[in-house]
């Protein structure tokens, strides 16, 4: 039996790279879907079973939608408990998209939360203290969040600190930041309501803030799955050794990755502002579990296996009529959600520590 | 080696069967290893050969519930700890050991300390049983150093050590997983003295191994697995070599294209002073088209010869790539000037587990799929399917995860993950580490293949045999200086270990035969 095996390399352009090299194979090789019949039927299998579970979290969102809406007929079924699902889960995605962004380069930065919390006071103090413009103010702390990025990149990647140390560090920086900015207070005054107003509007009856996720969304979407940087940044997260050996640039891309969770954060700091219309001291810290929660969540969904942003968005909403439902259901007691999220994130990050033994487990079938 | 048969079997299974979704990994599997006897277990990879020692240590559980006999007692397979107690014990390729803590904690792992008053550990009491242990192995180690400062095959010692704590040799079966995988040939002759030893001393043994020559030097009968069955089982005296390779895998040659000219005059590499950690002053001219091997035993350096080179890790010297110079440290201007690399650790080092087959073969290089700012898979998808049927490639397609393939396979697409960006020069470190003769001969037909379309080739590899078919030179390392440099005419495997030993080396040197196939 002879096969060609057919190979191209040397220098570009080389009219005679195109070599031709005979081997001698098994038959089987020669018919190009090779040796062992019953391997390709696993992989159907696989991918049966794959897609059985990557929507689960839109059918499981339909069904709470249903029950809530039967069991609460005149609280949940309404528009503006639509709405408020809508936008409160916006400011919750905003900052969950930084966090998805941090995870996918393989750092788990929890000073998301805190950074939210910083530029919160920050575009806050600097409309009523410096009675800066609203702009310059949305400007500037955006650069804070940038500048909280960078600064986490320089720890993690040159100063070799473990993410979770190095942002568990920051975040106790930032709080003693925010409270020598703000002193402490929530600042109710000296906001301007243009800036107020990006927030407070609606669109179509539908909360701007959404809009704000939707297009943030899109755009990571696009620069995660269309566009080299984002298939350069998975494989250095997955696997920074293979990647940096493959020739990535696996410091700055993580870099990139850190910098824009920290721009994020502080945007989500900034719309709930906007949205609350005062800059309510503190108010970031309790967003970093949900955002958590959502992105391991999102990683066991549309693509299983991987932090994506398509998964986050499912689970984000999941979790936000869940935590909505709940809350409307027993409005007596205030720790329901917090109940709600630690479950969803413990039972988020197991299904996808089952879900990755199975694929190990499948794939020991050809060991 | 003479049989000694006991009479009895040590191991038998019966009409044992394991579906993995679709795969028939094992049907109706009979097995038996008699007492006393050095069993082999070749096979290729896919073969069953790893499931069935999954399910020997209860790692799988078996279709249907089967019982094995183990020394004429029952064990319901399926069970780690029912395996332990039946006197069923493993050695496991990476050897479950812990290179950090030294020898007298890697032994009390998994069968506690020696205790006193209060839970104290008595670490003088502790010691003796340590060294008893490893001296029974012909071993006098000291049993407070690390594990990290020893040989291969004296943590390997350590681990067999552990294994048959507590039970009495001719009670026991002891499985060795590929044991020599990451071995250098003088340490191989020493496991080798070891597995003697211990069969003198009535431990029946179940040695699993990709090295043909391992079992025959070794083995007493050998069972050859092939698609989920054990298709045959033979004392090794009368299975020929030939006859052993094609019930293995059918007749596979891994010849040198007959045709194959030396490299061209125009240098594609050169290194001046080049040094590592045990590498020191090191000079070369590569030229495009040429194959240059690097050899030598684990310590000479020939270890870290293609990671530094490339910039994985810290190096001394002037490195040119073409007409420029490359600093250290910067693999992606390696990448960048057309140089790749094929680490020796492919899991660690190669391989993005959790992406899929297009994912890892695009991985240095998607800039070529970048068009009208859109990533385009479906472009990528054509090509990946194209190198798939080039460099065949077993996998259920370009979307399955790199998981699902085996070893073998997994190599082919790190390999043509350089091949496709048509490299200048091509480091392969250890290229055919784990692969399965199959493969390995198709993964020596790529490499001919990129020399002959003008890639200038460095392999550094402990498999000697290897680097004879592959190269138009072999460089000899040892201790980190070139040793010999030796032609095409006299890089033959017995030469390469002997530059590579040296004469002045005064450990027992047995250089297994190579039985030409």
């Amino acid at each position: 039996m002879t096969h060609g095996i057919r190979l191209e390399a040397g220098g570009p352009g080389d009219p005679d790279a195109v070599r031709t090299v005979t081997a001698d194979l098994q038959p089987e090789a020669a018919s190009g879907l090779p040796a062992a019949g019953p391997r390709p039927r696993v992989s159907r299998r696989l991918l049966l079973d794959v897609r059985a579970d990557r929507f689960s979290g839109l059918y499981l969102a339909v069904v709470l939608i249903a029950v809530f809406a039967l069991w609460l007929p005149h609280s949940f079924a309404t528009a503006s408990s639509a709405r408020a699902i809508l936008a409160d889960s916006a400011i919750t995605g905003i900052v969950t998209l930084g966090c998805v962004l941090g995870l996918i380069s393989g750092a788990f930065d929890i000073s998301i939360g805190a950074n939210m919390s910083l530029a919160i006071s920050l575009v806050g103090w600097l409309q009523s203290s410096l009675h800066l413009n609203a702009l310059l103010a949305v400007i500037m702390t955006l650069a804070s969040g940038a500048a909280v990025g960078t600064v986490n990149a320089f720890v993690i990647t040159r100063l070799r600190v473990e993410p979770v140390i190095a942002t568990l560090g920051m975040s106790s920086l930032l709080a003693a930041f925010a409270y020598w900015v703000a002193g402490g207070q929530t600042i109710i005054t000296g906001i301007s309501s243009t800036f107020t107003s990006f927030g407070m509007t609606s669109l179509l009856t539908i909360p701007v803030p959404v809009f704000y996720l939707l297009g943030l969304a899109l755009l990571l979407w696009y620069l995660l799955d269309h566009t080299p940087f984002g298939r350069y940044l998975y494989a250095s997260g997955a696997n920074p050794n293979a990647a940096r050996l493959a020739g990535l640039p696996v410091a700055r891309l993580q870099w990139s990755a850190l910098l824009m969770s920290g721009i994020l954060s502080s945007f989500a700091g900034i719309v709930l502002t906007m949205q609350l219309g005062s800059a309510s001291f503190g108010a970031g810290d309790s967003y970093l579990l949900p955002a958590f929660a959502a992105a391991f969540l999102g990683s066991t969904q549309i693509k299983p296996g991987r932090f994506n942003v398509a998964g986050t968005i499912v689970a984000l909403y999941l979790l936000g009529i869940g935590v909505q439902g709940l809350q409307l259901r027993y409005p007596s007691l205030p720790w329901i959600a917090d109940l709600f999220q630690g479950l969803a994130l413990i039972t988020a990050v197991a299904l996808g520590v089952i879900a990755a033994k199975q694929r190990v487990r499948r794939a020991a079938a050809y060991g | 080696m003479a049989s000694t048969d006991h009479g009895g079997f040590a191991l038998e299974v019966h009409g044992l069967s394991k579906t993995f979704g679709a795969t028939r990994a094992l049907r109706d599997v009979d097995f038996q290893v008699r007492s006393g006897e050095v069993h082999a277990l070749v096979g290729q990879n896919g073969s069953g050969k790893s499931t069935l020692i999954k399910i020997l240590a209860g790692f799988h559980r078996p279709d249907r519930p089967s019982v094995a006999t183990v020394h004429g007692r029952e064990l319901v397979l399926g069970d780690q700890a029912a395996a332990h107690s039946a006197g069923l014990r493993f050695v496991h390729q990476d050897l479950g050991i812990v290179p950090s803590l030294d020898s007298l904690d890697n032994l009390a792992l998994g069968f506690g300390y020696a205790t006193g008053a209060g839970g104290r550990i008595r670490w003088r009491a502790q010691a003796r049983h340590a060294q008893a242990a490893l001296s029974e192995l012909g071993y006098d180690i000291d049993v407070r150093r690390p594990l990290t400062d020893l040989a291969p095959v004296e943590r390997t010692a350590i681990a067999i050590a552990r294994a048959l704590q507590g039970i009495e040799a001719g009670a026991s079966v002891l499985v060795l997983d590929e044991p020599t995988a990451t071995m250098p040939q003088p340490e191989v002759a020493r496991l080798f003295t070891m597995v003697r030893l211990l069969h003198s001393r009535g431990v029946s043994v179940l040695y699993v191994s990709h090295h043909l020559d391992e079992v025959y030097e070794l083995a007493d009968r050998v069972t050859v697995f092939r698609d989920g069955q054990a298709v045959e089982t033979a004392p090794v005296g009368s299975l020929p070599r030939k006859k052993l390779v094609e019930t293995m895998v059918g007749d596979i040659p891994d010849e040198p294209l007959a045709d194959r000219k030396a490299g061209s005059s125009e240098l594609a590499l050169s290194l001046r002073g080049f040094g590592a950690r045990i590498i020191r002053d090191l000079d070369l001219d590569l030229h495009c088209g040429e194959v240059v091997g690097v050899a030598g035993i684990t310590g000479s350096g020939r270890e870290e010869f293609c990671d530094a080179l490339f910039g994985g890790r810290p190096r001394r010297g002037r490195v040119t790539v073409g007409d420029s110079l490359v600093e250290p440290m910067r693999p992606e201007e390696m990448v960048a000037r057309k140089v790749g690399l094929v680490p020796a650790k492919r899991r660690d080092d190669a391989l993005i587990l959790q992406m899929s087959v297009r994912e890892n073969f695009t991985l240095p290089d998607v800039s070529e799929f970048w068009q009208h700012l859109l990533l385009g898979h479906r472009s990528e998808r054509r090509v990946v399917t194209d190198l798939i049927r080039r460099l065949s490639v077993t996998t259920p397609g370009p979307e399955a995860s790199i998981e699902a393939l085996s070893g073998g396979n997994q190599q082919k697409v790190i390999v043509g993950r350089w091949l496709r960006l048509r490299p200048k020069v091509l480091l392969l470190d250890e290229p055919t580490q784990g692969v399965d003769i199959r493969a390995k001969s198709e993964i020596h037909a790529l490499i001919d293949a990129a020399a002959a379309a003008g890639t200038a080739v460095i392999v550094a590899s402990s498999d000697e045999a290897e680097l004879e078919r592959l190269c138009d030179r072999v460089l000899v390392l040892r201790d980190g200086r070139l040793h010999a440099d030796l032609p095409r005419s006299r890089a033959n495997a017995q030469a390469i270990a002997h530059e590579a030993l040296g004469s002045n080396n005064d450990k027992p040197v047995a250089i297994a035969g190579k039985v030409e196939v």
